[in-house]
């Protein structure tokens, strides 16, 4: 009996001092962690005030260097608020609203600096100054509790969970949100290419489920007769389309296709596939090419391929005009198998509706030798259709150059075929 | 007898010499082009460094880097240059150029550090590496890292194993969908390690090791495939309280998550 006393008592101290550890390293662990949520609220706190400082700042000059410093300076502000923003467990709707106006900021000060547009730049930022100052202040009495003698990671946690409403950032949010809209609306090719993505201007007639299927396996015969599940897009969905799932064998796979004309959206299909080849690379190109004229895609090219353990990813492009110019936002992209080229995928959202082309648009000449430092040579040189920082489609050069220095160090440089200006530039490997 | 054995012998490896007088002993049949990857590619870069023409990475990987190389070798070799590895220029490399095949492929599974430069002993040429042949498995567009690639899988697993493959595509997607929207943050790295933003993350699913699966539905994201058609969230409606996630306007349901704007 005594033993048996004596071991239990030995059990219950070595408990004791187990969870007495335990506590002390999740004391310790919370700890940690609210100092460095602490940490970087103080940063996000400190970084508004010199963002808004910077703005400020901007609203002083003419000259145009000292105003191209100071954008540079809010575009480097407003990314770094950016990044501390996100570290913080806030609720989505309020880190989102932060990081979308502020990254508005950033990109206008760089939109400024790169085109000369002080005038829009100043008569905009007059407002966004006012703004940055009001949210300023509400942002420094929405944190004022995480700085209190009882703060703990308990505060962080309740207003992760809180919604927008219930929280302390309710005021901040709103605004954010009132004040996106009014200083920085969408400008017409914004609106254009949201639209564009969300292929809201399809006015062709509907078609059936069962239209759907037909249409799927015409395009890919391999998957005929399988089991299907059709679904329709939500009712919130911006533009309607039906998902079929199918299982067939091995092949277990989606298809996307749109209920106004049917078009395929995507399509993708997972079946074991060997990784040892059996078919060659200039094989797979001819096979993709013919299934993409029989499927009706009579305008691509094949701009890249990528061979991997499985399958091959293959991206093309719509050609268009006399000088055969590839626009790449009107982009398909395959999937194939290396072990027999079967089509494993199709990703033909982009193709669905085409880029309007401007055909007046000029191309003035470039002379490279002048254009690129010594010791860089040009290789290809191809004309492109491809979108700026501000949503337009613009005409463009595609040059591939790379040094003569023996590293071959390689890049994909695009600039607008009118006005010189860099729109790209891809470090090639 | 034996004098017709023989005659018949050398008949044979006549005949066969005749009809494949340009296949190269070394290298698979394969024309290998900008685009490739495997054996064929670790092979040519290989040879091509031994002879001094790549001093890059020996990764099996055909980009510009293993494409310059190879012209510069047709150029100085009097062979069309067009930067494809044909049965002419694998036949001249093949006979000008050593490949200790065992060698290169026991360098590339231990993840060493090494060169293959003719002239120099091989063992002088490697040194121990980080262990992985990561470098190998993957060809990824130019825009994203391999770092992107594993931090991605890593995330896809955690939230979606027991999903379909396509629902495993679609929290890939999003997460790329994210990266091109102003109310996210700019790098993949901060966007799956947003506080709150995925459950596997606050569970520690996050730090299981990712499948194959999983690698192939991230790879088939990044190479365009959206299976959500544009969506920045996900939830599962057996488990969503946040009024919040369900005001967002819905797209689709693949497997046990509804894709929203």
């Amino acid at each position: 009996m005594k033993s048996a006393i004596y071991l239990l008592s030995i059990a219950v101290l070595a408990l004791g001092l187990y969870s007495y550890e335990v506590r002390k390293d999740n004391e310790h662990l919370e700890q940690t962690v609210q100092a460095q949520y602490t940490n970087a609220l103080t940063n996000a706190s400190e970084k508004l005030s010199t963002l808004q400082q910077s703005v400020s700042q901007s609203l002083l000059f003419q000259d145009q260097v000292a105003l191209n410093n100071e954008l540079d300076n809010i575009w480097r502000i407003s990314n770094e608020f950016r990044s501390t923003i996100s570290s913080l467990p806030l609720s989505r709707e309020v880190s989102n609203e932060w990081l979308r106006y502020v990254g508005n900021i950033g990109e206008e000060a760089k939109f400024a600096a790169d085109n000369g547009n002080y005038e829009s730049w100043h008569k905009r930022m007059t407002v966004v100054n006012d703004n940055l100052q009001a949210l300023s202040d509400e942002w420094t009495v929405a944190t004022a509790d995480f700085y209190q003698n009882d703060a703990s990671i308990n505060e962080w946690a309740s207003v992760a969970e809180k919604e927008t409403d219930e929280s302390p950032f309710k005021s901040v949010t709103a605004n954010l949100k009132s004040y996106g809209e009014t200083d920085f609306p969408l400008t017409a090719s914004e609106s254009d290419w949201i639209k564009k993505k969300e292929l809201q201007n399809l006015e062709d007639e509907e078609i059936t489920k069962e239209q759907a299927i037909d249409k799927l396996e015409v395009l890919i015969p391999d998957i005929k007769d399988a089991n299907y599940t059709v679904s329709k897009s939500k009712d919130d969905a911006p533009y309607p389309f039906y998902h079929i799932q199918f299982a067939k064998g091995s092949r277990v796979g989606y298809a996307d296709i749109t209920v106004k004309g049917g078009f395929i959206l995507s399509f993708l299909s997972e079946r074991p596939v060997q990784e040892k080849t059996g078919v060659t690379q200039q094989e797979i190109r001819e096979q993709v090419s013919q299934f993409l004229k029989d499927a009706g895609y009579r305008d691509l090219q094949i701009v890249e391929m990528r061979e991997n353990h499985q399958a091959w990813h293959l991206s093309l492009a719509r050609v268009v005009g006399e000088d055969k110019a590839l626009v790449y936002p009107d982009g398909v992209q395959v999937k194939v198998s290396k072990d027999s080229g079967e089509l494993l995928g199709l990703n033909a959202m982009e193709y669905v509706q085409k880029e309007e082309i401007n055909e007046d648009q000029k191309v003035e000449p470039i002379d490279w030798e002048a254009f690129f430092r010594p010791g860089t040579q040009v290789e290809e040189e191809q004309l492109i259709y491809t979108e700026n920082e501000a949503f337009q489609l613009r005409k463009c050069y595609q040059v591939i150059a790379h040094f003569t220095n023996g590293k071959n160090e390689t890049f994909r440089v695009v600039v607008d075929a009118e006005n010189h200006d860099v729109i790209k530039v891809e470090y090639m490997s | 007898m034996v004098r017709s054995i023989i005659l018949s012998v050398v008949l044979i490896f006549g005949t066969l010499t005749i009809i494949k007088p340009d296949e190269p002993l070394a290298f698979s049949g394969q024309t290998i082009e900008r685009g490739a990857f495997g054996d064929d590619v670790i092979e040519l870069q290989a040879r091509l460094q031994y002879l001094g023409f790549y001093k890059g990475k020996i990764d099996g990987i055909f980009g510009y880097g293993t494409y310059w190389a190879l012209r510069n070798f047709q150029e100085q070799y009097g062979l069309g240059i067009d930067g494809i590895a044909g049965s002419k220029t694998k036949n001249k490399l093949a006979g000008i150029s050593d490949y200790d095949s065992e060698w290169v492929h026991q360098q590339i599974e231990k993840g060493n550090r090494f060169t293959y430069y003719g002239g120099i002993p091989l063992a002088q040429q490697t040194s121990a590496g980080a262990g992985t042949s990561e470098s190998t498995d993957v060809q990824l567009p130019v825009k994203y890292s391999e770092r992107d690639l594993q931090l991605m899988a890593n995330a896809v697993y955690g939230e979606s194993r027991g999903e379909p493959y396509e629902g495993q595509v679609a929290v890939a997607a999003v997460i790329l969908n994210r990266l091109e929207s102003p109310d996210f943050p700019n790098s993949i790295s901060e966007i799956i390690f947003q506080p709150g933003a995925f459950t596997a993350v606050a569970d520690g699913q996050i730090w299981l090791t990712p499948n194959a699966r999983a690698k192939e539905a991230v790879l088939d994201a990044m190479n365009g495939w959206d299976p959500t058609e544009n969506a920045l969230y996900y939830f599962n409606p057996k488990t969503a309280t946040s009024k919040w996630i369900w005001s967002r306007p819905q797209i689709k349901q693949i497997g046990e998550h509804i894709f929203c704007y």
